[in-house]
């Protein structure tokens, strides 16, 4: 069973991966720069074939000639991550060979000579088996894969004739707030009830030696923290090696911009919160008790 | 300009209650509108401009259709008998089909969903146009659409020649409650009625071969007196060395 992988940048290790355990060939199809192709070849797939768009090229402007391309080809299970632009190829190529398109993918296996999808439902509480019948197309939502050592895959240039879709402007967003390289981050949510409140998780931040972030009500709504200082889906996208969530919900949007941390800890005085489904560590507390005595605690190891 | 926006087209997993052993109950649960749909729906109207320009709606299932009605749609199409699919694929071939129905369309405007992140991608498959998602504004300039989006630390603005799919992802909460005059208007709007036999078209699923519950650590929790609380967590936090 021959998978096609669709790669429109990075974050491609998963889904480059997944397609291993159905024994068949894993062709990488890459459309970006140079580096990203060479990035994938050297993680071992048996072909690359790389297009490369000219400056100002959008990788969605190959995704109809792509399609025509995968349609001859045919292969059995076609695989993208969750980025827009390989999303796009999936979708046109699924089309073209007519068959189902599976998002939440989080597994692909054959059994008794059948394939089998894996995908994660009701934001990852359950994992359903999927029984697609012939072929079929696969958003990768599953866990990135670690660097594998096969021999690297030599890259064939494929020449397209592209759409006529073009990167008019491109303008930085945001300003740094140092939040992108942090190794530890506080944050707070909607539990802290008022601005002069803020302080009090200021000082835990300031105990453990974090940056302070927060969630986006408390900064777009209400203002208490710069609004280059919120995280999640359109805010900050951060990997620390601690994310200490205080006060936070934890909604799916938040947690988006969490999706790096190594060490995700809650405190929230609900202890059926969302948070805690995603967290490793949680106190289940009142933030206006439990923060000081975090506080107290982390002074002790100081002294 | 002709633009489709197609809105409440699937279900909100928050409805979704999951049981004990992993099986899931939508305990009836109805299309309702997704997270990115009311910034699908603003960007879409932002589209029309006077004129010639139309901006007619689209929905599935048999729920209320008057969502977009009361938000500033003139007219609505609705398939009613396309239930909520597993598969993004069959789902996006009922949508691409409504969209030829409805005829001469330039532009379809649809939530780039975290949910259903197939969807959009294939209704332009199929209907074999141009498409970028993860899209947050759409605007028309000398018959091209000019389309924003964030990608990585850059705003970038893409040129799309029509027709093109766009596929909006919210960055946040747009929705506002209609008023009474809108809800009144929204009842005088038309709402064309189709079926899957009307377009000609089947609407097939995949199999499930059933649900369980991940093979996930669930969190340490400490709770009770604070001072205890917070010094287990400091030393669970030292042990992961991340502190
Ligand atoms: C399209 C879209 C995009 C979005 N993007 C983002 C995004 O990028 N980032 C983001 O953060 N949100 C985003 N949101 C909003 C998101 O859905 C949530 O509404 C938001 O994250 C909630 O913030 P919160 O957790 O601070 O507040 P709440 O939901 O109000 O939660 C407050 C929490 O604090 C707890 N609490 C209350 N009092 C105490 C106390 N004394 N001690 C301890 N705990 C207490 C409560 O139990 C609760 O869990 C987005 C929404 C949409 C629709």
């Amino acid at each position: 069973m021959d998978s096609w992988v669709f790669i429109t940048a990075d974050g491609w290790s998963g889904a480059l991966e997944a397609p291993r355990a159905l024994g068949g060939r894993v062709v990488a199809v890459v459309v970006g720069p140079r580096e990203l192709a060479e990035g994938v070849a050297a993680a071992g797939p048996d072909e690359v074939r790389w297009v490369e768009p000219k400056p100002g090229v959008p990788p969605e402007a190959f995704s109809l000639p792509l399609a025509d391309v995968v349609a001859a080809a045919a292969p059995a299970v076609l695989v993208a991550g969750a980025d827009p632009a390989a999303r796009a190829l999936l979708g046109a190529a699924a089309a073209a060979l007519e068959v189902p398109l599976l998002p939440g993918a989080v597994g692909l296996a054959v059994e008794d000579g059948h394939l089998r999808v894996r995908r994660a439902l009701a934001g990852g509480q359950t994992i359903e088996t999927c029984a697609p019948g012939g072929g079929v197309a696969v958003i990768y939502a599953g866990e990135d894969a670690p660097a594998a050592t096969r021999p690297e895959a030599t890259i064939e240039v494929l020449g397209l004739t592209c759409s006529p879709l073009a990167i008019g402007a491109s303008e930085p967003v945001g300003q740094a707030s140092g939040l992108s390289d942090a190794e530890r981050v506080v944050s707070f949510g909607r539990g802290v009830r008022a601005r002069e409140d803020v302080a009090i998780v200021q000082a835990l931040a300031d105990a453990c030696g974090a940056e302070l972030a927060c969630s986006m009500p408390i900064a777009d709504d209400l203002g208490w923290l710069d609004k280059s200082r919120y995280v999640g889906r359109s805010g900050n996208h951060i990997a620390p090696a601690l994310y200490l969530a205080v006060g936070i919900a934890g909604a799916p949007q938040h947690l988006e911009g969490v999706r790096g941390a190594r060490i995700v800890a809650a405190i929230n005085n609900d202890p059926d919160a969302r948070i805690f489904q995603s967290a490793d560590y949680g106190i289940v507390g009142d933030l206006y008790e439990v923060v000081p005595a975090l506080v107290a605690e982390i002074d002790k190891l100081d002294k | 300009m002709r633009a489709v926006v197609v809105y409440k087209w699937s279900r909100n997993a928050a409805d979704a209650l999951v049981r004990a052993d992993g099986s899931i109950d939508w305990r009836n649960a109805k299309m309702s509108p997704g997270e990115d749909d009311p910034a699908a729906l603003a960007a879409a109207l932002r589209l029309i401009r006077g004129g010639d320009d139309e901006l007619v709606g689209l929905t599935i299932g048999d729920g209320d259709a008057s969502w977009a009605l009361a938000r500033g749609v003139a007219s609505t199409w609705s398939v009613e008998d396309l239930p909520a699919l597993a598969d993004n694929g069959s789902t996006a071939a009922v949508l691409a089909a409504a969209v030829r129905r409805i005829g001469g369309v330039d532009v379809v405007v649809i939530g780039d969903s975290r949910q259903e992140p197939g969807v959009a991608a294939a209704v332009a498959g199929r209907l074999a146009w141009s498409v970028v998602l993860g899209a947050q504004t759409v605007e028309a300039v000398d018959g091209r659409l000019h389309v924003t989006r964030r990608v990585a630390d850059v705003r970038q603005t893409v040129v799309v020649p029509t027709p093109a799919v766009i596929g909006i992802a919210a960055e946040s909460d747009l929705d506002r409650a209609p008023g009474m005059k809108e809800l009144l208007a929204a009842r005088k709007r038309p709402v064309n009625r189709i079926g899957l036999a009307d377009l000609g078209v089947t609407a097939g699923d995949v199999q499930t071969l059933g649900c369980r519950r991940p093979e996930t650590a669930p969190a340490r929790v400490f709770a009770g007196d604070p001072a205890q609380s917070a010094a287990q967590f400091v030393s669970a936090l030292r042990a992961e060395g991340v502190l």
